[in-house]
């Protein structure tokens, strides 16, 4: 492993209001409850004390990732930085379960159906309607993508996936250029960039929690490969910033959560 | 009556902590007060009540107008537009002004030279000295700009000059490729685009109050010409969006708040 070259920071965006709701949410584009704006808060001023300085950020088209991420820049002082969101960057679809009631699935499919839904690696929800309001062709946001692209459904291998285009079409080369990156996204997307740094299983990454709001450190080499830290928490070579003994029982609560 | 091809929305952000101060601002970096925010939410209501889509939206590098952007973005539910920042929507830099209140700056060197440093269109303040905080040169954010492009000072004429170029590089042709626009900036920045669109000569322009943020919106042609709006007050062609007796009022009344 080679030296450290570049720093990577993601932060997860906290509570939405359909996480307060226990609903499914995906591409539906909730706000932050009022304990996820304070997470954003917090996060903010977790990386200016510890003086994080950055050159850009990416993030995604959803909303409680923007104000997490509008937290973080107005904490920093660093509003002036360029700004990419990319629906790449978006939560994993969860297709026809989009705005159902996580308890009423439960009962409607059962537990065992809803849970390969939630934690498996490639099988994803069932597909929604293009007649759908969650179907991302109906929003103008996506007007711009390729019809061909816009899910009806995702799992976290193709949310993987088509996460892994942005991040090697453009989060790589500004890495490499020498800009300190700052990314703000979800749940499953990074996920899916911390399976590629780290080199985590299929089975190992479905189980995985990331503590929202929470700032993760990755120093990178020259080929972008993690170098571990002494506060890595397995099997995450990247470590937390913030008190590391709440940072590990947040880790091991989430688990008993679903999401 | 020519065909609207764009339309293009301005807005000017609101005070800021050394408006409340009555301090020179220019390029320094302040937030909003509290009434700055207020300001800035009753745009975007304003403009969400109007119905207003963009696809994209342009600010300066300076965090009150930014902020705006922000506030403008939420209220309409579109804070997944692309946002590009740009240090040529920035407010004039105040030179050796920067910092210093402007009372006492009255009763330094007298109310006559203020008033010609603030309302001169081409007599720009002293300029501020290189190992000064308030030279750009000393922020990284201005990293890219060649030793011409940093300011020492600036004054109204300075201004367009760097605001224009960017207008006709980046602005015209974001608006070209189909893009509707909101502009979030600066009283002087703004000043550039509608002296501009407008052609409003060089005398008139210092005096011509934008009332902070109060949405203003312009209707081109194809040639980038304003199509001059029904409820337009001159020497603007474009409309302000809310009660006309209170814009009218907001206009005659901008200076007294401490805005330029």
């Amino acid at each position: 492993m080679g030296e450290k070259a570049y720093t990577l920071v993601l932060v997860r965006h906290g509570e939405s209001t359909w996480n307060d709701e226990n609903r499914f949410t995906g591409w539906a584009d909730v706000p932050l409850s009022e304990a996820g704006k304070k997470e954003a808060v917090a996060s903010g001023k977790e990386l200016a004390a510890q003086g994080y300085t950055f050159d850009l950020a990416y993030t995604s088209l959803l909303k409680r990732a923007i104000n997490t991420l509008w937290s973080v820049l107005e904490e920093t002082d660093l509003m002036w930085i360029p700004v990419k969101r990319s629906w790449r960057l978006n939560e994993r679809h969860y297709g026809a379960l989009q705005g159902l009631n996580k308890q009423q699935t439960v009962e409607k499919h059962g537990k065992e159906q809803v849970l390969v839904w939630r934690r498996s690696y490639d099988i994803p929800p069932p597909e929604l309607d293009e007649a759908s309001e969650h179907y991302p062709g109906n929003d103008p946001r996506y007007k711009d993508v390729e019809k061909a692209l816009l899910p009806k459904t995702e799992s976290l291998k193709t949310t993987e996936a088509r996460f892994l285009v942005e991040w090697e079409q453009n989060i790589v080369p500004d890495i490499k250029s020498g800009k300190k990156v700052l990314i703000v996204a979800h749940g499953n997307t990074l996920r899916a960039l911390v399976k590629h740094l780290d080199g985590i299983s299929e089975n190992e990454i479905t189980g995985l929690n990331i503590p929202t709001g929470v700032p993760l450190v990755y120093d990178l080499d020259a080929d972008l490969r993690p170098v571990p830290h002494k506060d890595a928490m397995a099997p995450l070579q990247g470590r937390y910033l913030g008190d590391q003994e709440a940072i590990k029982g947040r880790i091991l609560g989430v688990a008993n959560q679903t999401k | 009556m020519p065909e609207v091809k764009y339309t293009l929305v301005l807005i000017r952000h609101g005070e800021s902590d050394w408006n409340r101060q009555n301090r020179f601002t220019g390029w320094h970096d302040v937030p909003l007060s509290e009434t700055g925010e207020l300001e800035a939410a009753e745009a975007g209501k304003t403009l969400a009540k109007e119905g207003l889509q963009f696809d994209a939206v342009y600010t300066s590098v300076l965090r009150r107008a930014i902020k705006t952007a922000w506030h403008c973005m939420e209220q309409t539910n579109q804070m997944w537009l692309p946002v590009t920042r740009a240090w040529q929507l920035n407010e004039r830099h105040y030179g050796g002004l920067t910092g210093l209140n402007k009372a006492e700056t009255v009763a330094k060197v007298g109310e006559a030279q203020v008033l010609i440093w603030r309302r001169s269109y081409d007599i720009p303040p002293p300029e501020v000295e290189t190992t000064s905080e308030y030279y750009p040169g000393n922020d990284r954010r201005y990293k890219a700009l060649t030793p011409e492009q940093l300011p020492k000072t600036e004054s109204l004429k300075l201004t367009l000059e760097r605001v224009l170029p960017y207008w006709e590089s980046d602005i015209k042709p974001a608006m070209q490729s189909g893009k509707r626009l909101l502009i979030a900036a600066h009283g002087n920045s703004l000043r550039a685009l509608v002296k501009h669109l407008d052609g409003i000569p060089d005398d008139v322009i210092p005096g011509l109050n934008i009332p902070t943020g109060i949405p203003l919106v312009y209707e081109l042609d194809e040639d980038f010409k304003p199509i001059p709006s029904a409820d337009a007050i001159a020497p603007l062609n474009g409309r302000y969006l809310g009660d006309r007796e209170m814009v009218e009022a907001r206009i005659a009344g901008a200076t007294s708040t401490g805005h330029k």
